[in-house]
Formats: structure tokens, C-alpha cells, sequence
């Protein structure tokens, strides 16, 4: 078994709220995201086998959502938006300078596994900041390469912060789940933390 | 159309009734309520294009190929899932309906692969036809700026997925969803991204794949045994029956220069509903290929000799003859096949009976125990009209595996409530009360269980039928035909002899002089060493057999017979549908039909009144004899007066 027994239990609460054990897929998927940090292939078996489903049915919703990782990704995310509004103040020479950084390509683990970076986002919804980024969800505006590897540098020296660990608590709070939802590792609802590049 | 959800069939007579009109391309129709607008447009002969849309799938209108202008609509609407309504106008030949069907081909070829010269499908191919009939004829983008997918992904061994030709239709998740229930293939990430696959890539494991080639519109999946194999105008195709059970499923056979290439589903919603197991559909090869009997043969004294049919039934019939005169009919033993069409096994019963005064006849070598027509009352369709059905061991859907689907079906959409249990359950412990109609389906070997059960479950008010499973393409046939140690044609009873394995044994013994096998090959194989002891034993063995084996190796005489595929004549499947069969192959030997054959070995032996033995003759002959088969014609059941029910 791939997982927990309190994410088993939690998927078991899930599935008994309801009517359909298909509407459960979705929180599961979270529960396992949030213990493993991605979705590995035996996980889904393990949901489907918890909610009755077919294997290749979680599949298809979690292959649907692209916040859903398929393989382990490095410690800290890096989003480099791209759209018009970014690209417009120079997002491309930004992810190029992030490419080159990393030394791999937008998509990709660095090979040391702390970082993983992609270039091929929507639209992040800070066109007056722009370019902006995130880094573990946490929104930096008006990002220049030097900015850039400020930034960088200091992740690198820090484990990933539980951004959106509180959020997250919260907004379950309000639909009745239970209190114990798990701390988001990486991929939670965002928190919109604008930090101006003065600040660093 | 009417096995939708919309128009069940049992409400036919109600929908007849309440039937709405509308009007489409100003021409009016009356159709019932319900329906939906492509059937409408269509009893009207008016095509629109469909892809997502399936008759025996439920609708889910995401290709938009038939979009339509529905009275004052704002948008156009898809025919695929829109109800009609008294008073509908409908228009689906303008100019701005032209126009969508033109952009959304565009769009579906905008990364097709265009590779229509190798593909499969190419010729049958509905992206190639509505192209051709409502597409533009040029494209406003580059060929070579295509996003590519995969190709030649191998999904089992059955199956191979293009994932450039799909348009993602979703017929075959749909399929996998409904028909099947297994739900192996699904829809993969989104957007331009978004492939068909199964969970993870793993092989597909279904007994039902060969039918997802045929629920695909274009030729994203394709059967990895037809792969490059023919091209369809080079197809001739024949009307068939699948050779591989005795479910009856009808197929097309498709045969290209003389060699079958495929067997493709002919949609008989009383029978397999259009859909074919594998074991059934890929059973292709084994009827092209495999060593045959060309000519009759007379074996004497080790000597084999190629002789013409006349001399070679002349000797046959001076060789049974002979038995007859010194040891009397009990001394000969007659084993057919219930690979048999029902006019051969008829004319061969007769024969044994009539002519050779020979009680000692069977088909196969199972204790069957009491066969009686009672067994067959409950019809493949009629499965949804039961309100339980009890299903006796895994035989029954292991035999005929398409029934499987039909208890799907009735499950799903008529809430049947389908219970399988062991075949030897007791019917006490099921607690069925108060039912109105009641399905019990057994397989041959288990039909005392069957019998015992349906007799517990029947009181006043509910009704129980039977669907006893029989093994061979007519096996069912053979029995009603009267090819049983017990029973004459129809259920009849006659003079007991004795049954195939009892027939061997005496044969090894000694007791039985005389063995006339006609397309035996296959019932004695399974025998092994009795068979093999019983064919050294007996000296007078006339054999009619298509395949060389050990049937014709041991034979004093040997007349070739003709494969299942080169056949003309009726077989009758399990719930007794009688089905009319005929050649899809030329015939390997230019001696003539079985029936034929018999009728002339009648004749040499002394018989009169047997006709020409064209099968066609013997079909009305027997449907003379046998009450049931002469309403059943072809393509109806033969149903049987049950017992105690007035005539």
C-alpha cells in the first residue's frame, strides 16, 4: 500500500459524503498529492480501489487538471508567466535567463531536485506587476534575471515554505470538512503575497 | 434506434400511440415522442452527419458534426440529442448549416494525418466520406505544421490505437462505459493535449475489444489481425452466423480473394445487439487454412482409392447395407456435429431411422440427460422483460459470451435484476417471490439444475422461462432436428438407442459394426483414445468430412464434406431462432452438398420419396415435419407449445 492509513481513512470519509462515490475522486486525488507530493500510478489504484472505481477513471480526472503532478517534483515550484502582458516587459528573455540558470528546460526537476520550473502557464492575473512569477506560489512582480537569482538563492538554502496550509484549512473549514485537512505541501491554492522587489 | 433509453421497447405500442410531427427541410413526419432529431431527419431519408452519436450509446453531443437550425433557436442545435416536439421545424440543408459542417471538418482535419492511403478504415471511413460530402475541398492550413501524436499504439493484442486519426468522439469510452462496463478506456489529460488510453497503458483486458474498431467512425483503432490485410472494396461479403457458439450472433463475413479476412457485426438487436465477442470475431483464420478432404476415397485392403461421389455412395451404401442385412440397424452407430446445418442433420436422423433402422444417433458425446423444448422458452430480448434473471454457473456466459452484455444491458437500463448463482443453488435460498416474469439460464450439462429451479421459482402468478445454453453453432438445431439417442425431430418420442460416448464404447467392443460420421471430426477428437480405439475397431466407417483428421485416415469410405463457410441451409441458436446460413467460401471439393449426399446414399440404399436433397427442398420438407420450424421461417424462433398449454 502506497499510502497512509490516515489518507486512506480520509479518502474512506470522502466517499461516504457523496452520493456518488465519483464525486470523491477529486479530494483524494488532494489527499494523496498532499502525502506523496505528486500521483504516483499505484496511489490512483489505491483510490480506485477505496472508492469502487475503475483505475483508469481516476486517471482521466487526474490527468485533467494540470495542478495534478504525475512524477516528483523538486522541492520548491517556479512559474514564469509568459502572457501577453509579460511577455510584453521582457518574460521571455526572464525565462530564457531561468532556463539557463537551471540548467533545464521549462517542465523539468534540476538535477539537484530542488527546483521545478515551467514557462507554459496561464495567465497569472498580475499584468500590472508584470513579469511576474511564482515561486512556491508566492507571487513576485517586476521580476528582472537579477531579481530572478535573488530570488533563487535564497530558496535554494530553504525548504519550501506551507504556503497556503492556513487558506487551505480555512476554505475546507467553511464547507464542512474535517479540521484535520493535511498541510498543502506544494500545490495548494495559492496565497497572493505580493512582494515588491524592494522589499528583498 | 429502439433499444435507446428514450423508447424502450416495451413501451413500443404506448409510443406508437403518442406520436408528434415535424417538419424537416419542409417536408413533414410523424414520429414518436421522444425521439430524437437525427432519427427523425433519417426515417425521412435525410442524412445528418454524426460522429459522438451512436444508436446503441446514449448522446453526448461533443463533436458537433450535426448541428442543425431548430425553429427560432438562437444557435444551432445538435441533432444527436435533441428531442423533437410537436411543431418542431427543422433545417438542415442552408447555407449557414453548410457552413458549420464545413468549419468543423476543417477543424477535425486540422491535425488529422491525412495517411488515408494505409489506413485501415480508408474507404469506410466516415471522416473520409463527410470530407468528401460536406467538408471544404482545400485547407487553410499547411500540412506540414501538424501536431503529431502517436501512432501504431498497441493497446492489446487485439487492438491497435492511432492517436492522430481519433477525432475524440468518445464512442469508445462511451462503448466502455455502457455496453461493456468495464471501462478501460478513457479520455487522457485536456484540451489539444487530450488522447484516448487505457489506465497507466496497461494492456487492454476485455473479452469485447473487436467491437471498438467498429464503434470508432474513423480509423483510430483498428483490429490488429484484419492490420493491412484488405482493403474494403476488395471485400465480398456474406450474410453469416458466427461459427464460434451457439449465441447466434450475426455477422457479415468478409472474404477477399477466397480467403475470409473478418467477421463484422450485423446489428440484430433480438440477438447479439450488433456487438460480437472476441472469441467469435477473431476466430478468422482457422477457416482458411487446415488440411482438407478434395476427393471421395474408398480404403480396401490398404489400398486408398480416388474414386467419383457416385461410386464412392454406391460403396458406402453397399458397405451399410450389408451390416444391416447381417447384423440389423442396432449394429450401426451414426454420429453427426452440431457444426451441421439443421437440413443435414435432419436428412442424417432420417436417414438413420427410416433407412438404416438404427436407433443408435447423437451429435456430441455429453450425458445430456432430459432434453425437451421447454428448455429454450425464454428469448435473448426477452432477458430485459424479466424481472430477475437467474443465471447457473459461469458456463452459461463462458459458452456464450455476448449474453453477457445482454444481462449488462438489461441491468442497466431495465433494472433487471440479474442473480448468479452455483448451478446446484437452491431455490428456496434465492427468496424470489412474487415476480411477474422470471429467467433461468443454465448451460446444457447443468439443464436438470435448470429444470428443478425453474419448477420451484413458477407458482400462480409468476412466470419462469428457460435459456438453456447449448455448445456448437447448432447445437440447438440438432436437438430440435431429432439428432438424439431419445428423442425424434421435434421432441418426439421414438425408440431409444444408444447415445455418442455408448455408440464408441460398443464400437471398441465389437457390438457396433458400422459408423456413419458426418462432419465428426471435431466431436471425435475430443473423445481421444476411445475415439481412436473405436475407428481401428470398426471396419465399415463411411465418413462425409470436410478436414482431413483421424475421422478420414480410419474411413472405409470418405466423401468430402464442406466447411460451416460453404454451407447453404438454417441453424438455430440457443433461445431457437432459426437462422439462414450461406456460402461465403467456393467449396474445396466439387463433391456436393451434405444434404445432397445423404439423399443420394438414401436412395442407394432403397429409399424412396427423398427428393433432389437441395437444401432449400429439405428446409420445407422439415419445416413440413416439425411443427415449430414452420412458423419460425428464417430469421424467427422456432417456439414451442409448452407442455400442458392447449395446441
Amino acid at each position: 500500500m502506497t499510502l497512509s492509513a490516515a489518507s486512506r481513512s480520509e479518502i474512506q470519509g470522502y466517499k461516504a459524503r457523496y452520493p456518488e462515490p465519483r464525486s470523491a475522486v477529486l479530494p483524494s486525488l488532494w489527499v494523496v498529492q498532499h502525502e506523496l507530493g505528486y500521483l504516483p500510478v499505484p496511489a490512483m489504484r489505491e483510490i480506485a480501489g477505496i472508492l469502487g472505481l475503475e483505475p483508469s477513471e481516476v486517471q482521466a480526472v487526474a490527468t485533467f487538471y494540470s495542478m495534478f503532478l504525475d512524477k516528483p517534483a523538486g522541492e520548491h515550484s517556479v512559474v514564469v508567466c509568459r502572457n501577453v502582458s509579460c511577455a510584453l516587459r521582457g518574460a521571455d528573455e526572464l525565462a530564457a535567463h531561468v532556463e539557463r540558470t537551471l540548467g533545464c528546460p521549462s517542465g523539468g526537476t534540476t538535477s539537484d531536485g530542488q527546483f521545478t520550473w515551467e514557462s507554459t502557464v496561464e495567465c497569472l492575473g498580475a499584468c500590472g506587476g508584470a513579469p511576474a512569477i511564482q515561486v512556491d506560489h508566492r507571487f513576485h512582480e517586476n521580476v528582472t534575471p537579477e531579481v530572478m537569482d535573488a530570488i533563487l538563492g535564497r530558496s535554494r538554502s530553504q525548504p519550501a515554505p506551507s504556503v497556503g496550509g492556513e487558506s487551505e484549512a480555512a476554505s475546507t473549514k467553511q464547507r464542512g470538512e474535517p479540521k484535520t485537512a493535511p498541510r498543502a505541501k506544494r500545490t495548494s491554492r495559492p496565497k497572493r503575497a505580493h512582494i515588491d522587489p524592494g522589499d528583498l | 434506434m429502439a433499444n435507446k433509453t428514450t423508447t424502450p421497447s416495451s413501451s413500443e405500442g404506448l409510443a406508437e400511440a403518442e406520436k408528434v410531427t415535424v417538419t424537416i427541410d419542409g417536408r413533414e413526419v410523424a414520429v414518436p415522442r421522444g425521439s430524437l432529431v437525427v432519427d427523425a431527419a433519417s426515417s425521412l431519408g435525410i442524412h445528418i452527419p454524426i460522429y459522438c452519436a451512436h444508436p446503441k450509446l446514449d448522446p453526448v453531443a461533443v463533436c458537433r458534426m450535426c448541428l442543425v437550425r431548430v425553429g427560432k433557436m438562437p444557435r444551432l442545435q445538435p441533432a444527436c440529442a435533441t428531442v423533437v416536439s410537436d411543431g418542431m421545424v427543422v433545417t438542415t440543408q442552408s447555407p449557414e448549416v453548410a457552413k458549420v459542417r464545413e468549419g468543423m471538418l476543417e477543424f477535425l482535419l486540422l491535425n488529422h494525418p491525412l495517411d488515408c492511403p494505409v489506413c485501415d478504415r480508408g474507404g469506410e471511413c466516415d471522416l473520409q466520406d463527410f470530407a468528401v460530402r460536406y467538408g471544404p475541398q482545400t485547407s487553410r492550413f499547411p500540412i506540414t505544421q501538424k501536431s503529431h501524436a502517436a501512432k501504431a499504439v498497441v493497446l492489446s493484442d487485439k487492438i491497435e490505437l492511432d492517436q492522430e486519426r481519433c477525432i475524440l468522439c468518445w464512442r469508445c469510452t462511451r462503448y466502455y462505459d455502457e455496453i461493456t462496463g468495464e471501462k478501460e478506456l478513457v479520455l487522457v489529460r485536456r484540451g489539444i493535449d487530450t488522447v484516448i488510453d487505457s489506465f497507466n497503458g496497461e494492456p487492454l483486458t476485455s473479452d469485447f475489444q473487436g467491437n471498438l474498431p467498429e464503434v470508432c467512425p474513423v480509423g483510430a483503432l483498428t483490429h490488429r489481425q484484419y492490420r493491412f490485410q484488405a482493403r474494403p472494396w476488395d471485400l465480398q461479403r456474406t450474410k453469416g452466423i458466427c461459427p464460434e457458439c451457439s449465441y447466434g450472433c450475426n455477422i457479415n463475413i468478409d472474404a477477399r480473394d477466397f480467403e475470409i479476412k473478418r467477421f463484422a457485426s450485423r446489428d440484430n438487436p433480438q440477438v447479439e445487439d450488433m456487438w460480437l465477442c472476441d472469441r467469435g470475431r477473431y476466430s478468422v483464420e482457422k477457416w482458411s487454412h487446415g488440411s482438407r478432404v478434395r476427393h471421395p476415397l474408398i480404403r480396401a485392403g490398404g489400398e486408398v482409392r480416388e474414386v467419383g461421389v457416385d461410386e464412392a455412395v454406391a460403396e458406402a451404401a453397399r458397405q451399410l447395407g450389408e451390416v444391416l442385412r447381417l447384423h440389423g440397424g442396432g449394429a450401426i452407430g451414426v454420429i453427426g456435429s452440431p457444426m451441421l446445418t439443421n437440413e443435414e442433420l435432419w436428412l442424417l436422423q432420417r436417414l438413420a431411422r427410416e433407412t438404416l433402422d438404427c436407433h443408435n444417433c447423437d451429435h456430441q458425446l455429453d450425458e445430456l440427460g432430459n432434453v425437451s423444448a421447454d428448455e429454450h422458452s425464454l428469448g435473448i430480448a426477452e432477458i430485459e422483460d424479466c424481472e430477475t434473471v437467474v443465471v447457473l454457473g459461469a458456463e452459461p456466459e463462458a459458452n456464450t459470451p455476448v449474453l453477457t452484455l445482454r444481462l449488462h444491458k438489461a441491468q442497466l437500463r431495465r433494472g433487471v435484476e440479474v442473480r448468479r448463482v452455483e448451478h446446484d443453488a437452491s431455490p428456496a435460498s434465492l427468496g424470489i417471490k412474487g415476480k411477474r416474469l422470471v429467467g433461468v439460464i443454465a448451460d446444457e450439462v447443468h439443464r436438470a439444475y435448470a429444470a428443478d429451479m425453474a419448477d420451484a421459482l413458477a407458482s400462480g402468478n409468476t412466470l419462469v422461462k428457460r435459456l438453456t445454453v447449448t455448445r456448437g453453432v447448432n447445437g440447438r438445431g440438432a436437438k430440435d432436428m431429432g439428432m438424439l439417442p431419445t428423442q425424434g425431430p421435434g421432441y418426439s418420442r421414438v425408440t431409444g438407442g444408444k447415445d455418442g460416448r455408448q455408440i464408441l464404447h460398443a464400437a471398441s467392443a465389437g457390438a457396433i459394426k458400422a459408423l456413419l460420421l458426418v462432419g465428426a471430426e471435431t466431436v471425435l477428437r475430443g473423445a481421444g483414445i476411445l475415439a481412436e480405439k473405436a475407428l481401428a475397431k470398426v471396419d465399415v466407417i463411411i465418413a462425409i468430412e470436410p478436414r482431413a483428421g483421424i475421422v478420414a485416415n480410419a474411413a472405409s469410405v470418405v466423401i468430402p464434406g464442406h466447411t460451416y463457410f460453404e454451407k447453404r441451409g438454417s441453424v438455430t441458436n440457443v433461445e431457437g431462432r432459426v437462422q439462414r446460413v450461406s456460402p461465403a467460401l467456393p467449396p474445396a471439393t466439387a463433391a456436393p452438398q451434405e444434404t445432397r449426399v445423404l439423399a443420394m446414399l438414401a436412395a442407394a440404399l432403397g429409399a424412396t420419396g427423398w427428393g433432389t436433397g437441395d437444401p432449400f427442398e429439405v428446409n420445407t420438407m422439415l419445416s413440413q415435419a416439425i411443427d415449430a420450424y414452420r412458423g419460425a421461417g428464417n430469421g424467427g424462433r422456432a417456439l414451442w407449445k409448452r407442455q400442458g398449454e392447449p395446441r
